[in-house]
């Protein structure tokens, strides 16, 4: 059993595809309206059946006035990580500080190589990862003095200006299942990003995988609740109850709920192109997740 | 001495992209397109901390603004790895709607790139970066190959990347140079020069444009497709002090000579300050468009112009070059990047030489005109494209495309008037009335047209409780064959609007329908896969059908048999309802006719049934081959001749609708569509026109009332006396005489006109 606290987020897992060309436009903005927090992006700068996902979330900036946008998650070796950092700093500041960072260290290498990236093994590409959160940090820290110098094994910033900071603090969400990487979650990450669906042992995994950040964060000095947890979810609604997150409204908040107080998840992000899913998520299945897990927090709280 | 290579002649702004007060920019770049500037442009420098990133803030302000085309100015390569560059520059150019242009450099402050992690290049080794940049971003960017891109670069490599995706547009790609070996690669590569007047003064243009002529030639292209673009700066005062620095007059004075000698084709004002870019859009430009064609033995074109390569693939007996100037932008030839994308439609394979796409019912008036000049060739009308009985593509003849008209708009929410394009989807329909807790009966497919399906009839998922879609509609705007724009409704050319439902493919163009939607909430929606293995399975899915309360509709799928599997009937039906007892009540009685593989039923919105499906572009070959008629029920015979058919190997899709319900309670003459007494519409498809025709004339004869022209390919006249009963056939007739007797309208089942009748509107 692990809450962590945290208000809870709910958000849009979008297909950003290519065709047709405004799918993924028109779905945010719905997310948008129906009063959703969150409408993220994957990011597979190889996939031609993709719009670019920086490109895409910067056109959806404009056009949304309410929702907090990140990728889900970016992909680092195709993009440059001080650019990225001012790109991050530049969106956070035009759409008012609702940009997040939802990142990864890649996969797919063949295909990155295909583009013209450089492949690098598992551990190297954490290791990259970790140099590059580090580089987009100071990069922010527009007020330290002196130039950013981060003189990493794969990335190498030397005396670069800093700035601009953005315009509120871009959280590092980081998209990780392997111990290395949810080490390096808890070492340095705002938010722990997976999704249920790749969980081999669904949502029991959470539990030692959120024990393994936790201790990573412990042994860096931090407090674990500095990490969000998010989760992308998917399902579908249904009349009547059949399996976690196939149901009624009703049963994915009580499922929703559960994965909150017992794993600490804060903010679910919901894989789904269908506007009539999205809307019932923000209309129904939101207030009432918000509502069971305030009940339950009250409960502990006074009990 | 160069002279003027004859391009439109186009004017952008050149605006800082300060982050201290992030929302300037974007406000200059609105304002830029208010002043009616071609184009806004930002410079790029990622190592530059006060700016805001280029290609975010270029993204950003693609979602502000509407019109105005977008460029940085130019981009830093050496920061952007130009593989993701041409994928991004593709997305936005989507995004915009075909409103982007790459201008890009060779990098300059290496040491400040180099600081930000970028690799220090010689300036030469830095323009063959650049150089093998373009290759790279022109080798993803040419989808129609269909080869992995590869590309051995000693800069930018490529091995086996996917192309795509296609842009919208022919993306420009211009070079900012100076020196000789960056002027040949724009000679060699390029679409165009950006120079900075100051550096690059008048002498030095002429030069460039000397040796960029030279490296054009040698490289192949003409030179004068290779645009001239020049950033300028100056200051508006009183009197002339020097050289864009004086009254407007003495601007358009100095300018005059860079556009008539030099071949300056876009001037971009490199400035922040509101009051000089409003004065130059207002007061020089208009004068020096003047003086430019006052000087030029003919005035420039007003249009962008058609590279060499695009007009080597034109089709005979086009006067393309007679295109009216409202839609030479916006049309598409065979040449050029989007045609692959539109010259097919969903079923059927063309090769159109012409595709125009009006965006205003004036533009539909003039597309017409050029239709009416060409009255040899094959015309389409198209809106979404999934037509099957209409020829909304051809080979080497018209298409008009109103897919750009595409707008929803509420008009009263009290009576629940909605005006709709017919470019709209009905996906996006559905999604648009949705929030308002209403819904538009249409067909079953969110992908289709608005302007096809609402002239035709339209069948659909709430056919049986909210009837057609043409019995929604309360009043039309169309253009007639020779060019007038109408409105027809029940008090407005009456007789024209009873035709448009139905049979409006025969009498013009409708540019806007206003129909009275419905209030629709929550519907449940089922999706069964059923053992057909018992012929009698039709006969009681039709009698469910029919004694179901209207808030059903259902349809009915099935292919031939397989050897070795189970026949499988794919049934699914709608329930307008939000009550899980009720929905599941009605279901019961139609998941019971058979024994069932599999089922889901969820709740849902009529908006998400629709949108299960892609409006993206289609890339239909061949012809499409259907048989469809209506029939009462579905008796014990029907259902024999169906299994027979299914089982003869020549039908690889069968199709039942039911229709009925609130279809009936019309009158058959209120409109040209006229069947109203019947409960269900059957298709077939297949792959052989004549064994199809054989079969189907054999099986079902005496069975089926009329036909619905909508899913009907067979071309014998008999067709389109099933279509439309006598006496509606002779108003048609004519009607046809007075609205369109030289038959324009003649490529979806042509109505001839009644010449006994003919008399003049």
């Amino acid at each position: 059993m692990s809450d962590y606290g945290h208000d809870l987020l709910f958000g849009t897992f979008v297909t950003p595809t290519v065709q047709p060309v405004r799918h993924a436009v028109d779905l945010a903005v719905l997310a948008d309206r129906a009063g959703l927090d969150l409408v993220t992006f994957q990011d597979h700068p190889y996939q031609p059946r993709f719009h670019d996902t920086w490109t895409l979330l910067s056109y959806v900036a404009a056009r949304t006035e309410r929702v907090h946008l990140s990728g889900n998650v970016l992909n680092l070796p195709l993009r440059q990580p001080a650019v990225l950092a001012r790109s991050a700093a530049s969106l956070d500041l035009l759409s008012g500080g609702r940009f997040e960072l939802g990142i990864g260290a890649g996969a797919f290498w063949e295909a990155i190589e295909a583009m013209g990236g450089r492949r690098l093994a598992a551990g190297q590409a954490i290791t990259a990862l970790d140099e590059a959160i580090r580089i987009m940090r100071e990069v922010w820290a527009a007020d330290k003095p002196g130039g950013v110098r981060v003189d990493g094994e794969y990335y190498r910033v030397n005396g670069a200006k800093r700035g601009p900071a953005p315009a509120h603090q871009v959280n590092v969400w980081i998209g990780a299942y392997k111990p290395r990487m949810l080490r390096l979650t808890g070492r340095v990450g705002d938010g722990w990003l997976p999704s249920l669906q790749y969980l081999p042992g669904g949502p029991g995994d959470l539990a030692t995988m959120n024990e393994q950040i936790d201790e990573s964060a412990v042994a860096a000095g931090r407090e674990p609740a500095q990490i969000r947890r998010l989760l992308n979810v998917g399902g579908q609604f249904a009349p009547t109850g059949r399996s976690l997150l196939d149901g009624p409204p009703e049963q994915w908040a009580e499922d929703l709920a559960g994965l909150a107080l017992e794993h600490g998840v804060s903010a679910f992000i919901l894989g789904s192109d269908d506007p009539a899913a999205i809307e019932l998520f923000a209309a129904e299945v939101a207030p009432a997740t918000r509502e069971l897990v305030a009940e339950e927090r009250a409960r502990t709280a006074a009990g | 001495m160069s002279g003027n290579y004859g391009h439109r002649l186009e004017f952008g702004t050149f605006v800082t992209p300060t982050n201290a007060s992030p929302e300037t920019p974007v406000a200059l770049a609105r304002r830029s397109e208010e002043l009616g500037y071609d184009l806004v442009t930002f410079q790029d420098h990622p190592y530059q901390p006060a700016f805001l990133d280029t290609w975010t803030l270029l993204s950003w302000v693609a979602g502000r603004t509407e019109r105005i085309r977008l460029a940085a100015n130019v981009l830093n390569v050496p920061l952007r790895a130009p593989a993701v560059l041409a994928r991004s520059a593709a997305s936005l150019d989507l995004l915009s709607d075909g409103r982007l242009d790459l201008a890009l450099g060779a990098g300059a402050f290496w040491q400040a790139i180099e600081a930000m992690g970028g690799r220090r290049l010689t300036p030469r080794e830095s323009v063959d970066a650049l150089g093998e940049a373009i290759d790279v971003i022109r080798a993803l960017l040419a989808v129609d190959d269909p080869t992995p891109a590869s590309y051995p670069g000693e800069h930018h490599r490529l091995d086996g990347a996917e192309r795509g995706p296609l842009p919208a547009h022919h993306i420009p790609i211009w070079l900012g140079a100076r020196r000789p070996r960056m002027l040949r690669l724009v000679g060699a590569k390029a679409d165009g020069w950006l120079p900075t007047l100051g550096p690059v003064e008048p002498d030095a243009l002429r030069a460039g444009n000397k040796i960029i002529d030279e490296a054009a030639r040698e490289a192949g292209p003409d030179p004068a497709e290779i645009r001239r673009l020049l950033n300028i700066s100056g200051r508006f005062a009183p009197t002339r002090q020097g050289l864009l620095h004086g009254p407007a007059a003495s601007w358009v004075e100095d300018l005059l000579p860079l556009v008539v000698e030099d071949g300056v084709g876009t001037l971009i004002l490199m400035t922040d300050d509101d009051a000089t870019m409003t004065r130059f859009a207002q007061e020089v430009v208009p004068a020096l468009r003047e003086a430019v064609d006052r000087r030029l033995p003919a005035p420039l074109p007003t249009t962008a112009r058609r590279s060499v390569t695009v007009r080597a693939r034109r089709r005979p007996g086009i006067a393309y070059d007679e295109v009216p100037p409202s839609l030479v932008d916006s049309a598409v030839e065979p040449g050029d990047v989007g045609y692959s994308q539109v010259k097919s439609n969903y079923m059927r394979g063309g090769a159109p030489g012409l595709i125009l796409r009006p965006g205003t019912p004036a533009e539909v008036a003039d597309a017409l005109a050029f239709a009416r000049a060409h009255r040899d060739l094959p015309l389409g009308i198209r809106s979404g494209g999934h037509g099957i009985s209409g020829r909304s593509t051809n080979d080497g003849g018209l298409v008009i495309d109103v897919g750009r008209m595409n707008e929803i708009r509420v008009l009263d929410e009290a009576t629940r008037r909605v005006r709709i394009g017919p470019g709209a989807r009905w996906m996006q329909v559905a999604a648009a009335l949705a929030p308002y807790g209403w819904a538009l009966t249409s067909g079953d497919y969110g992908g289709v047209g608005v302007g096809g399906l609402a002239t035709a009839g339209g069948v659909g998922w709430l056919a049986r409780k909210h009837g057609l879609t043409i019995d929604h509609l309360r009043a039309v705007e169309l253009v007639l064959a020779d060019g007038t724009q109408v409105r027809a409704s029940d008090t407005e050319n009456p007789d024209l609007f009873w035709a448009v439902r139905g049979a409006g493919a025969n009498f013009g163009v409708v540019t806007a329908f206003e129909f009275e939607v419905d209030e629709v909430g929550p519907v449940g929606w089922a999706q069964f896969a059923l053992d057909a293995s018992d012929p009698e399975l039709l006969v009681r899915w039709g009698a469910a059908v029919e004694a179901a309360p209207r808030d059903l509709t259902s349809a009915l799928l099935m292919g031939p048999p397989r050897i070795g599997q189970p026949r499988v009937a794919q049934v699914m039906a709608m329930v307008d309802s939000d009550d899980p007892a009720t929905i599941v009540g009605q279901l019961q009685p139609v998941a019971d006719i058979a024994p069932g593989y599999d089922q889901q039923v969820v709740i849902t919105s009529y908006a998400s049934v629709m949108a299960n499906a892609s409006d993206g572009p289609h890339h239909g070959q061949g012809e499409p081959i259907s048989r469809t008629g209506f029939v009462e029920h579905l008796t014990p015979a029907f259902a024999a001749a169906a299994n027979r058919l299914l089982a003869s190997g020549v039908v690889y899709f069968f199709h039942i609708r039911s229709v009925g319900g609130a279809v009936t309670d019309v009158d058959p003459d209120a409109m040209a569509w006229s069947h109203r007494g019947v409960n269900f519409h059957v298709s077939a498809f297949g792959r052989h026109r004549g064994r199809l025709d054989a079969l189907w004339d054999d099986l079902f004869a005496g069975q089926l009332r009329g036909t619905y022209l909508s899913f009907e390919t067979d071309q014998r006249p008999e067709r389109l006396a099933d279509a439309f009963p006598p006496r509606t056939l002779a108003r048609l007739r004519e009607l046809k005489a007075r609205y369109d007797p030289d038959q324009l309208f003649r490529d979806n089942f042509a109505i001839t006109p009644d010449t006994a009748s003919r008399t003049t509107p």
